[in-house]
Formats: structure tokens, C-alpha cells, sequence
């Protein structure tokens, strides 16, 4: 399990910065090209939301060439604004011919995600298209154009354009606008007087926009860049690949004003368009698989009929109070967060997975829970072991349930199998991972454009530690012996950093499946992959949680197959028959080899670090490996407890007691040693260090909650130190010693670096 | 036998490797003796090379130029017989049938290639075999200048490796699991076996029956000899010296230009080379900007060398030779009997090129820039006109490298070669331009189009240049001019912005 997450951390706008709602804006700017038009756009969706609100818009558009994928950050980020997004796309033919599309409503929202997903998916001849490449006819967009507001972008040529006008006009009623930009090409006055003049002719109206390619002038030397690597030229030999002057970027109102100032019609007519657009990202909220709930049954009643059932098989000698206390308020909680069609088809999937003879295992936020025990999706039994629902069940934490199963990795293919035959390959579909520019990467890309020599590219590359940096920081580029004041080199260095964490092209998931209710096509467009007959959506997981569709991970576990292995070779070779719970639990010889730290090839226990602290830590149960697992980690690691851990460990032997900090009188006295008392007192577990804030500091769910995330941005040091005063005032007040609040919070803090968010 | 032409300048002594294109990063397609002696083979990884050497020197290999040169090999070597051709990227093969004997038998004839192809400093390893593939195999897998009698042709291949059999690489990988290491354990088997195992996978020429069989002579592999190529080379041999060449050289001319004409060709450049008696060779050469097989024109290019000739005590050879050709269509004059325009530049540029140097003869060309001062650059005119139409060439925003086309923007008719700073009247900060005074003389506006505003090249231009904005201004007198504006106010790169007049519209 890697402990650096496997896409970086997305930038985002942080709610708690204040955004304050701006008033209705005089214009609205449609035709935006966000980094997700793959080396075309050069700005995040942070970066534009940011600017348009500092400006004063109160919504903004999003248009990325033949794409959905960069609308979900788009709404996400307009969301924590206060902004509203407005989500189209624009449409690029194979001629050339460009439309901005905006749908009105989510059926034509459908239309439009089924018209882009078949220029991704089909040739218009009809052949299976190569990945990455959408090729539209006007047919295909005239098929679709019901509910649509098609904004025509016109071409450089205008003479042209006026022989092919009538036509468009003919071909597609939804047609109603003709965009236009002034973009300081020296006949803007004239241009935009011919449009006008010809856009009258067909009975359209123009509509002025400014063709944002970034959110401000200074990116145009990565938006350079990033066409140079687009169109494989160098800088110096792009010529006119490149735009001539940094005008398109997000313009403020009063300057689109100014710009327009002889044609006011243009700009009120971007709010007039705004108007006619009712759909928002929203309504994709929650769908999930109906068919898996019989007629006549609620979900919640069907999943009480399922649990029961399994618990019944569980515990053959009735449920024990403490599970019934727990699937008790489980119940409620999944009520009230109508999450029981979630459990329902995961419930389906695993047992399908039974019913084939694949060993699988749930894991994730929801899966520690008493439901998910007695619907056999995990083997942990909530009776026996503390199940950390509570960090799922916190109602603060407004997020999609997380379950992943693990499957044999050799038999998982026909659990896909069976999810697309179940669901249909029109419902259920693979996630996308957007692949990021990593300094690596970068550095090679942007040195290459820049005309730096090979060995120069290989001698900078070759600084970067890892493949996981996240700016030139993390660079070592002293190390080359470059004079690194060379200005060329400074730009190279400039232009890498803004590079890094750009998307670059999307990849399919490992095993991220969304399934839906409504046709697939019609949420999000779906591409071919690179591999035969796999087609993924546009959207990767965080997106998808973002708007709370319906997500599961099914992967594929090796260690699930050695398993299987085993127990085969133990029924042909000992007639011994085994299942993953009826294995003798807490087998004494087992323990005795792992305090050798004889453990090679087991799975969790067989680095070299994990064996090197086994004879350390001598494990004598299930939990003390729990413990061992997590602790050889760089979190516990740097937060320095590992050691305390040991020696209080080895303490205990001796028969001492462990000394807990205890707050002042009214308060309860035992409160950390209930906390920290599995753990010997040493917070290892990130549960345990939020319980700590929880309780000790009496931070609330919500402060909890930005705690969590304040530790999980790797940039927001600045927010951490807020914390760390508040935690630490909060316990001096409650009783507790300074120097130990302050130590709590630095352990926090090394959770911070490396833990989960 | 890797086709290395390291740099003379380069120690020979460090290692150096020639990296291709894999599909997982560059790979090493040769090493030298330093670079072996560290690891360096074949199809290893660069990068894994540069893990044990990190100062091995990289370079590319030119896959293309190899075959070129060794094309060219091939057809030199054809001094020891007449029949040769290419074998694969690293081998020339060689029919010497017959031919031995004028070499005083075939260890003779070795030895002299050997001898020979050394001295071109290029390694070379020897074989003569009966078959194609034996001799290939023997020259790879023997012991050095191999020589094979058709009576142990046999046993001798029995004995080495069966990648001696020219075999692809998952055939032989295939062959080492069977355990079968040398050509005798395979040809032991029996036929059908062989033929069943590997006859399947459509390579019927390629399996190892059949590479086996033409090794060993059972099949033929005939040797296919590209014809050289065609030399337009006329040779005169003077029964006695002259002081003057010239009278010689219509006669020559026309010859060589007869040969072109049959081949439709024409001579893209000529190599005049004058030998004189004390052994001293002149070479004179000419080039053209269009492919041309006038007599008349060609000698004419060639005229200046022969004013301050040293003819010392005369010359007795004469050889003209067309050194590069391209096609010519013939073409039909025209009825009016006027020249062709294009055909009269091109003739003017080589006369003009021949007399004043290649160099010195510029036409302007087309550059893919948005800055005006650098849409324009200067090339010899002997390498630009006669490339496509010339309108294409000429035209000031006409096809620019890589087929992309210039934005449409007019662009005045004479750009300034450096713009001259106005005084303007013009409404700050960004307003249009309302009066102007260039070298003394006040202009009023009359009417504006613009502002086109032009950035700097970022990547070129120091971090404070400004942008441009341009305007087209026609003034009262009706001359139109184009003006920029350098900076816009408040830019944060220097003062108040300058004005400049750039370029004078007809």
C-alpha cells in the first residue's frame, strides 16, 4: 500500500475562506477552456473560480473541447464560491467547424454526453476510435441538438463562414448564437460588425465572449508551452502555432464592457443564455442501480431482510446485544442518509463473487460496520473486534460511502464480467485516472520545447527523488551544476513548476466502477481505453464523489489467490478443508514464527522494515499485528511513537502501570486512557488522534472535520498552525499540561504528513 | 560489425555508445572497447549503462546514414567481383563465383579485403562459404576469415551455434528451451518434426528447415545485385597536354547533357576536374537552382574559373561530371517563343550565384514569427527558387514552414528596417492614435484601424520588453502608415509607452 496517495492532492478552494455570494454581474463569460481541454486550456478550475469571484462574476461557464471531464471541478469549486457554474462543452467537427454547447436541461445534458461519447467511441465510419480522439460529424451533432444552445464559434474566415452559414442555420435549429471576441487582432471592429451584420441575416444573435484559454495573461508562456507540446515543435520553430498576444484571458466585466462597448447586445446576451440554462451537476446526485431491490419493497426494508438473514447465519445462536445494538443504529444512520441501495448492490456483488468461488474481502470507511459483517462482505466480527463505523457514521463528514472489495486478482475479470452483464454495459462503467504532469515528466516536456539539449533534460530529470514530487521544490536541480541563474534555465524552471499537477491525458482506473440508473452515456461521456473492448467514463473517483454517484472499487488482491491456493493444496495434500472463518484463529506456532520475524511472502508483514520491528514488537494476537502494520509506517514513524510505544509494551510485561494525562476535576478522568488504552497510550491509529481533538480539546465535528483536511493538504501549512493554537488552548484550559497538548498536536502533525486523509 | 564513424577529435579511449529509440527509452545499438569493457551490449537499456558508467558519452545512431554507407560499400567491394549486395543492417555478401582466381585463389582474395577494408579503418570479419547462409554463419561464428570447402560445408556448420542461422528472436528462444544449441543437434532431428514444430507461424522462408537448407546448399538463395547507380561522367583523354581546356568543353558539355536528356534529368550541380600533367588536379564546381541540362548554361557557370587559370605545363584529362541530378521534365516552349519568367530567375540566380558565391545571392523567405521584424528571413537564393511555384516563395504571408498559414493581417508593403520614434497625440492610455510628427513633419489621422497587439516572443525577448500595438492610420494627404504603440501604460515595464512608425502602406 503506498503511503503517498497515487494522485496528488487536488487543489481546491477552502469553504471556510469566506466566499461571500457576488451580485448579479452585468456578463457572463461562456467560453472557457479549462486544463482539461488536454494542452489547449493552461488554468485550473481553482484558478478561474477564484478569479471570476475576485472579479465580481456571479457565474461562469465551462467548455472543454469535446469533453466533460473538467466540469465536475468546475461546479465543485464554483460551488464553495458561491458561483454558479454553468456547464456545456465545446464541440469541435472534424472539419473544424467549433460550437460551444450549453444544454438546457438534464435530458439534454444526456444528449450531449451521448453525442460526445460517440465521437469517442466510433469513428464516424463506424470503426473502433483510437483512444484519446473524439471525431464529430454535423450529422451526429444535428442528432442531437434537442435542448442544446449551440453557440457558433467562427472560424478565421469569414468569407467562408458566409457560404456555410445558411447551412448550418438549416441543419441545426438549436443554433441561435454566433460567438464573438475581441482579441486586439487589429480588424476586431470590423469583424465583429460583419458577424453582427451576418448573424442578423440568418436570425441569430452574437454573443460576446473572450475566448479564455487562461485565467490570467501571465500563463501564456505555459499556454505556449503547452501548444508546443501539443503539436511536437519547438518554441523557436512554433511560429504561428502560437497565439500572437495574451489577450485571452478571463477579462473582468467592466472590461468586457468597454471591449463591447457598440455592441451591448453581445453582452447582455450572455445573460440571456445564462437564463435559459437550467441544469446544474446536482441533479446526477445519488443514482443508484434500482433493479436490486425487489417490487413493493423499500430499501431500507429489503437491506434489514438481507442483514438479518445473514446475521441469522453468522450467529447461529442469536445475535449477541452488542452487534444488535450496533446494526440498531447503523439502521438509522443508513436511513437517514438513504444509503441502503449502496449496501444493497455491493450485498449483490459479493455474493455473486461467492456464488462463483471467489474469495473476496470489503474494505474501506463503510465496510468496518455490523451490516456489512452479516451481509458477509468482510469477515471482521464486529463482536470481537471494535468496528470503526464511527468514522463513516459521522454525519459531518458529507461524503459517499466507501466500500472496496478485493477479489482474487486472477478471477476478477469475471466479477467485471458479471457487473457488466448485470448492469449492462450502458450502466455500469469504469473510472477514470487523470494522469498529472509529475516533475519528471514535466521537466523532460518543457525542457524539450525550450530547446534544451538531451543530456541537460536527463541531467534535471534525473534530480527528482521518487515520481511523486509536486513542484521543482522537491527538485534537487542544484545538484546538475547548471547555473541555475541562467535566465533561459530560470524560465525552463518556471514554466516545469506551473507544468507540474496540469492533467495530461486520462487513464482508466484500476477498478473503479460507477454504475447508474439512467443510461451511462447520458451522465458522462465515455472513451475507449487503450486496452480492446474496455471503455471508460471521463470522470475519475474524485469527481465521482463529488457528485455522489454510485462508485466501487473492485480489486484485485494476489494474497486472495495464494489464499485460495493454499486452501486447495491443503484439502488435495492434508484433506483439510478450510474457508477464509474457519480458520483456527490465534494459532500459537504462527505467532512463535512471526517474533522470529520469520515472515517472508506474508502479505502486510514481509518488508524489510515490517521484519525488522516483529522481534521487536513480538506479536501475541490479531491486534498487536493491527498495531504492528501501522505503526512501521512514516506517520507513527515521525510522530516518534514508535518507541514510546515499544517501551510502554515492554513495561507492560514487567507489571507497570501506564500513567495516563488526566484533565482537571469536572471532567471525566479516564477520558484519554479510554481513547489510547488499546494502544498503550501512545495515539498510533488516526481515529484515535482525531478522538483526541474530539474529546480532549472538545473540538466540534465540524472543526474535526477541517482538522482532517487541514492535515491532509500538504499546502495549507499556514491553516495547520490555527489548529495546533486552538487544540493546545483548549487542553491547557481542560487541565492538561501544555508540553503534553503540544506533543499531542506535533503527532498529529506527523499524521499529517504521511497518514490518510 | 557496428558502422562507427566516431568524431576524430574524440578520445578514443572513452566510452561511447550510439543509442537508438526503444520502446521503453533509448537503447544501445553500438559501443566502443570502453564502453564494452563497462557492460555495454546490444540492446542493452542506456540508462542501465549510464548506472555503470555515468560519464558515457551518448550519441544517436544514424540508422539511415548506415544503410547509405553501407549500400555504398557494397558497391565499391564489387573491385573483387562483379556480383554483390547488402546482407542485413551490418553485412555485404559477395558471389565470387569465378572470380577467385584473379585474386590468386580465395585466401588471396581475403587477404586483400581484409588489407583493404582496414585501411578504410573499419573492422571487418571474413568469410568465403559454398552457400550465402554458411558464409554468413562463418563470418559471425568462425574462427576468422573462414574458408569452407563444399565437402565439410557440412560438418563445419554442424559444429556452430544455431543463431548462426540467421534466425529471428523468439524462434532461437524457442530452440535454446528445446535445449538444441547448435546447428548439428538441429540438423539431427528429424525433417517432419522440424517442419510441424515451427512451420506453422507463416515464416515459411524463416523457419530453421529452411534456413538450415539454404545454409547447407539444399535450397537456393540466390544473391539479388542492385545495378549501381547511373553516373553522368564524361572522361577526355588529350593525345597531348593543352594550355586552354576550353575548346574541349562544348563537346564534353553536350555528351553529358545527351546522357541527362535520355534519363530525363537534369544537373542540379557539375564538377569540372582538370588534371595536369605534373599531377596536379584542379576541380572546379557549379550549382543550379533548378535542374538544368542546357549546354549553353552550364558552361557558362563554369566560365569564371577558367579567367586566372594556372595551367602550369598544360592539362592532358578532362572529366565533367553531373555530381547531383533531379528529374526535368521535358518542356514545350511556349508558341510566342517568350522564355518562361521562372525558368529566366533560375538562370539568372546560378550565373549570378556562380560568379558572386552561393552565399552572397539572397532572396527573402517566409518566417513563422507574429513579430513583423522577424516575419521575414534571407536565404540563398540557390537553395529557395526552384522550390514549388514561385509566387509561394515570394509572397509575403504566403506558406510558412510545416504548411501552416500566416493569419490573414495586412501588413504594410515596406517595413522600416528599424521603427522610427513619433511624437503622438493619442488618448491615454489605450486610445487610438489622433496625430503624429515623423522626421519633423506633422501628420494628422485621419482615420485608424486597430489596435493588433503583438506580444513579445517571451522566450526570446528579455523579461521587460513590452508588447506592440499596431495601428493602420491613414493620414490627411491620404498616405497610410502603420504606427505602433510599444508598452500599454501601467504595464509595470518601464514609463509612459513610446511610439514608432514601422512600415509605409501604397
Amino acid at each position: 500500500m503506498p503511503d503517498a496517495p497515487l494522485t496528488p492532492d487536488k487543489r481546491s478552494l477552502d469553504p471556510g475562506d469566506g466566499f461571500v455570494p457576488n451580485p448579479p454581474a452585468p456578463f457572463i463569460e461562456l467560453g472557457v477552456t479549462t486544463c482539461f481541454s488536454f494542452l489547449y486550456g493552461a488554468s485550473e478550475a481553482v484558478d478561474l473560480v477564484l478569479a471570476a469571484w475576485k472579479m465580481g462574476y456571479h457565474a461562469i461557464g465551462v467548455a472543454d473541447r469535446n469533453s466533460m471531464a473538467g466540469v465536475v471541478r468546475m461546479h465543485a469549486e464554483a460551488k464553495v464560491a458561491k458561483m454558479r457554474p454553468l456547464i456545456g462543452t465545446r464541440i469541435v467537427l472534424v472539419d473544424g467547424t467549433t460550437f460551444l454547447a450549453y444544454p438546457k436541461d438534464r435530458a439534454a445534458y444526456g444528449r450531449l454526453c451521448a453525442l460526445i461519447s460517440k465521437g469517442r467511441m466510433a469513428t464516424p465510419e463506424g470503426d473502433w476510435q483510437e483512444k484519446g480522439r473524439c471525431d464529430l460529424t454535423l450529422d451526429d451533432v444535428a442528432a442531437h441538438q434537442a435542448g442544446l444552445i449551440l453557440i457558433l464559434v467562427p472560424a478565421e474566415d469569414i468569407a467562408g463562414l458566409t457560404a456555410d452559414l445558411p447551412r448550418l442555420v438549416a441543419r441545426l435549429p438549436s443554433l441561435t448564437h454566433v460567438a464573438v471576441a475581441h482579441l486586439y487582432r487589429g480588424d476586431d471592429t470590423a469583424r465583429i460588425e460583419q458577424l453582427d451584420r451576418l448573424a442578423g441575416q440568418h436570425g441569430l444573435r452574437i454573443v460576446a465572449t473572450n475566448d479564455v484559454h487562461y485565467h490570467a495573461p501571465e500563463r501564456r508562456p505555459l499556454q505556449d508551452v503547452m501548444t508546443c507540446i501539443r503539436e511536437k515543435v519547438k518554441l523557436v520553430e512554433a511560429g504561428f502555432h502560437l497565439h500572437a498576444n495574451a489577450e485571452r484571458y478571463l477579462k473582468p466585466p467592466e472590461e468586457m464592457i468597454r471591449l463591447f462597448a457598440r455592441w451591448p447586445h453581445a453582452i447582455r446576451q450572455s445573460l440571456v443564455l445564462a437564463k435559459q440554462i437550467d441544469f446544474s451537476l446536482e441533479e446526477l446526485r445519488y443514482e443508484y442501480p434500482r433493479d436490486d431491490v425487489p417490487e413493493g419493497c423499500s430499501p431500507d426494508d429489503h437491506l434489514r431482510i438481507l442483514t438479518e438473514d445473514g446475521a441469522a447465519r453468522r450467529y447461529p445462536d442469536g445475535v449477541p446485544p452488542k452487534v444488535r445494538k450496533a446494526l440498531e443504529k447503523e439502521y438509522a444512520f443508513i436511513r437517514e442518509r438513504d444509503l441502503a441501495r449502496y449496501f444493497i448492490t455491493i450485498h449483490e456483488i459479493v455474493s455473486q463473487g461467492r456464488k462463483l468461488d471467489i474469495l473476496c474481502q470489503g474494505r474501506g470507511s463503510a465496510a468496518n460496520s455490523a451490516v456489512c459483517y452479516c451481509l458477509w462482505i468482510t469477515s471482521v466480527d464486529p463482536n470481537q473486534h471494535d468496528v470503526l463505523f464511527e468514522r463513516f457514521l459521522s454525519a459531518d463528514r458529507d461524503e459517499p460511502p466507501d466500500i472496496d472489495v478485493d477479489f482474487e486478482h486472477e478471477r476478477r475479470e469475471e466479477v467485471i464480467q458479471h457487473i457488466y452483464n448485470r448492469y449492462g454495459r450502458d450502466h455500469a462503467g469504469l473510472c477514470a485516472t487523470v494522469i498529472h504532469y509529475r516533475p519528471r515528466m514535466a521537466i523532460r516536456e518543457v525542457g524539450k520545447v525550450m530547446g534544451l539539449s538531451e543530456d541537460v533534460i536527463t541531467a534535471m530529470a534525473k534530480t527528482v527523488w521518487g515520481s511523486w514530487g509536486r513542484s521543482v521544490g522537491d527538485m534537487h536541480l542544484e545538484e546538475t551544476g547548471l547555473n541555475l541563474r541562467d535566465p533561459h534555465l530560470r524560465r525552463v524552471i518556471r514554466l516545469t513548476d506551473q507544468l507540474i499537477g496540469m492533467p495530461r491525458h486520462l487513464g482508466q482506473h484500476v477498478g473503479g466502477f460507477v454504475l447508474t440508473e439512467h443510461p451511462l452515456t447520458q451522465t458522462v461521456p465515455i472513451g475507449n481505453g487503450a486496452m480492446p473492448d474496455r471503455t471508460f467514463i471521463e470522470w475519475d473517483k474524485d469527481d465521482i464523489d463529488a457528485l455522489g454517484i454510485f462508485k466501487m472499487d473492485v480489486l484485485a488482491l494476489g494474497m486472495l489467490t495464494c489464499i485460495r491456493k493454499s486452501f486447495d493444496l491443503l484439502r488435495a495434500h492434508k484433506d483439510v478443508t478450510l474457508t477464509l472463518a474457519t480458520t483456527p484463529k490465534e494459532d500459537p506456532v504462527t505467532y512463535e514464527m512471526l517474533q522470529k520475524g520469520d515472515s517472508l511472502g506474508v502479505f502486510q508483514v514481509e518488508s524489510r522494515a515490517q521484519m525488522a520491528m516483529l522481534p521487536k514488537l513480538k506479536p501475541k494476537e490479531f491486534y498487536d499485528l493491527v498495531i504492528q502494520v501501522a505503526i512501521v509506517r512514516p506517520g507513527p514513524i515521525q510522530g516518534d511513537m514508535v518507541h514510546p510505544y515499544l517501551k510502554r509494551r515492554r513495561a507492560g510485561e514487567t507489571g507497570e502501570t501506564i500513567d495516563y494525562p488526566r484533565p482537571a476535576p469536572p471532567h471525566d478522568r479516564d477520558e484519554l486512557k479510554k481513547i489510547l488504552g488499546r494502544t498503550l497510550g501512545v495515539p498510533i491509529f488516526q481515529e484515535q488522534a482525531m478522538k483526541i481533538a474530539l474529546v480532549a480539546a472538545e473540538f466540534s465535528g465540524a472543526e474535526a472535520n477541517q482538522l482532517r483536511k487541514a492535515m491532509a493538504t500538504f499546502r495549507a501549512k499556514g491553516k495547520v498552525s490555527d489548529h495546533k493554537a486552538r487544540m493546545v488552548e483548549r487542553m491547557v484550559e481542560r487541565g492538561y499540561e501544555r508540553d503534553f497538548a503540544a506533543r499531542c498536536f506535533s503527532q498529529i502533525e506527523g499524521f499529517g504528513e504521511y497518514g490518510f486523509p | 560489425m557496428p558502422w562507427e564513424e566516431a568524431a576524430p577529435e574524440r578520445d578514443p579511449a572513452a566510452p561511447l555508445v550510439l543509442a537508438e529509440d526503444g520502446p521503453h527509452g533509448p537503447v544501445i545499438h553500438a559501443a566502443n572497447d570502453a564502453a564494452q569493457s563497462f557492460g555495454a551490449a546490444r540492446g542493452g537499456r542506456v540508462t542501465d549503462l549510464r548506472g555503470l558508467c555515468p560519464d558515457v558519452v551518448v550519441e544517436p545512431a544514424d540508422l539511415a546514414g548506415d544503410a547509405k554507407a553501407l549500400e555504398r560499400l557494397a558497391l565499391w567491394s564489387r573491385r573483387w567481383c562483379p556480383w554483390s549486395a547488402t546482407d542485413g543492417a551490418d553485412g555485404v555478401v559477395l558471389d565470387t563465383t569465378g572470380s577467385d582466381h584473379l585474386w590468386r585463389g580465395e585466401r588471396g582474395m581475403l587477404t586483400d579485403m581484409d588489407t583493404r577494408i582496414t585501411a578504410l579503418g573499419q573492422s571487418v570479419q571474413l568469410a568465403v562459404a559454398p552457400t550465402h547462409g554458411a558464409a554468413w554463419a562463418l563470418a559471425r561464428y568462425g574462427a576468422g576469415q573462414d574458408m569452407c570447402s563444399p565437402a565439410d560445408l557440412a560438418g563445419r556448420l554442424a559444429l556452430l551455434p544455431v543463431a548462426a542461422l540467421r534466425l529471428d528472436g523468439p524462434t532461437l528462444l524457442t530452440l535454446r528451451r528445446l535445449g538444441l544449441k547448435r546447428i548439428g543437434d538441429l540438423a539431427a532431428l528429424p525433417r517432419a518434426t522440424l517442419e510441424r514444430r515451427f512451420g506453422r507461424d507463416g515464416k515459411t522462408m524463416l523457419t530453421p528447415l529452411r534456413r538450415l537448407d539454404q545454409a547447407l546448399g539444399k535450397l537456393p538463395e540466390p544473391i539479388i545485385s542492385p545495378a549501381p547507380p547511373r553516373r553522368y561522367h564524361v572522361l577526355k583523354r588529350l593525345p597531348e597536354a593543352v594550355m586552354d581546356p576550353q575548346p574541349w568543353l562544348p563537346d564534353m558539355m553536350a555528351t553529358l547533357c545527351a546522357d541527362l536528356a535520355r534519363d530525363g534529368r537534369g544537373a542540379r550541380a557539375i564538377t569540372l576536374a582538370l588534371y595536369r600533367v605534373d599531377g596536379i588536379t584542379r576541380q572546379f564546381h557549379a550549382g543550379t537552382a533548378r535542374p538544368s541540362r542546357d549546354a549553353a548554361h552550364l558552361r557558362r557557370l563554369l566560365e569564371k574559373h577558367f579567367e586566372q587559370l594556372d595551367a602550369g605545363f598544360g592539362f592532358d584529362t578532362l572529366a565533367l561530371e553531373a555530381t547531383r541530378t533531379d528529374t526535368q521534365d521535358a518542356a514545350q516552349t511556349r508558341l510566342d517563343g517568350g522564355a518562361d519568367a521562372e525558368v529566366a530567375l533560375a538562370t539568372l540566380v546560378d550565373r549570378l550565384s556562380a560568379r558572386l558565391g552561393a552565399a552572397a545571392v539572397q532572396v527573402p523567405a517566409p518566417r513563422d514569427s507574429h513579430m513583423p521584424d522577424r516575419a521575414e528571413a534571407w536565404a540563398p537564393a540557390l537553395q529557395r527558387i526552384g522550390k514549388g511555384r514561385l509566387a509561394d516563395t515570394l509572397a509575403p504571408a504566403g506558406l510558412g514552414g510545416g504548411g501552416l498559414v500566416a493569419p490573414p493581417r495586412e501588413r504594410p508593403l515596406r517595413l522600416l528596417q528599424s521603427p522610427e520614434r513619433i511624437d503622438v497625440l493619442y488618448a491615454v492610455p489605450e486610445g487610438p492614435p489622433i496625430r503624429f510628427k515623423w522626421r519633423r513633419k506633422p501628420y494628422l489621422i485621419r482615420k485608424h484601424q486597430g489596435p493588433e497587439r503583438i506580444a513579445p516572443e517571451w522566450w526570446r525577448a528579455p523579461a521587460h520588453a513590452r508588447l506592440r500595438d499596431y495601428y493602420k492610420v491613414e493620414v490627411e494627404e491620404g498616405a497610410r502608415y502603420w504606427l505602433f504603440r510599444e508598452g500599454v501604460a501601467g504595464d509595470g515595464r518601464g514609463a509612459e509607452p513610446d511610439w514608432f512608425l514601422h512600415g509605409i502602406f501604397p
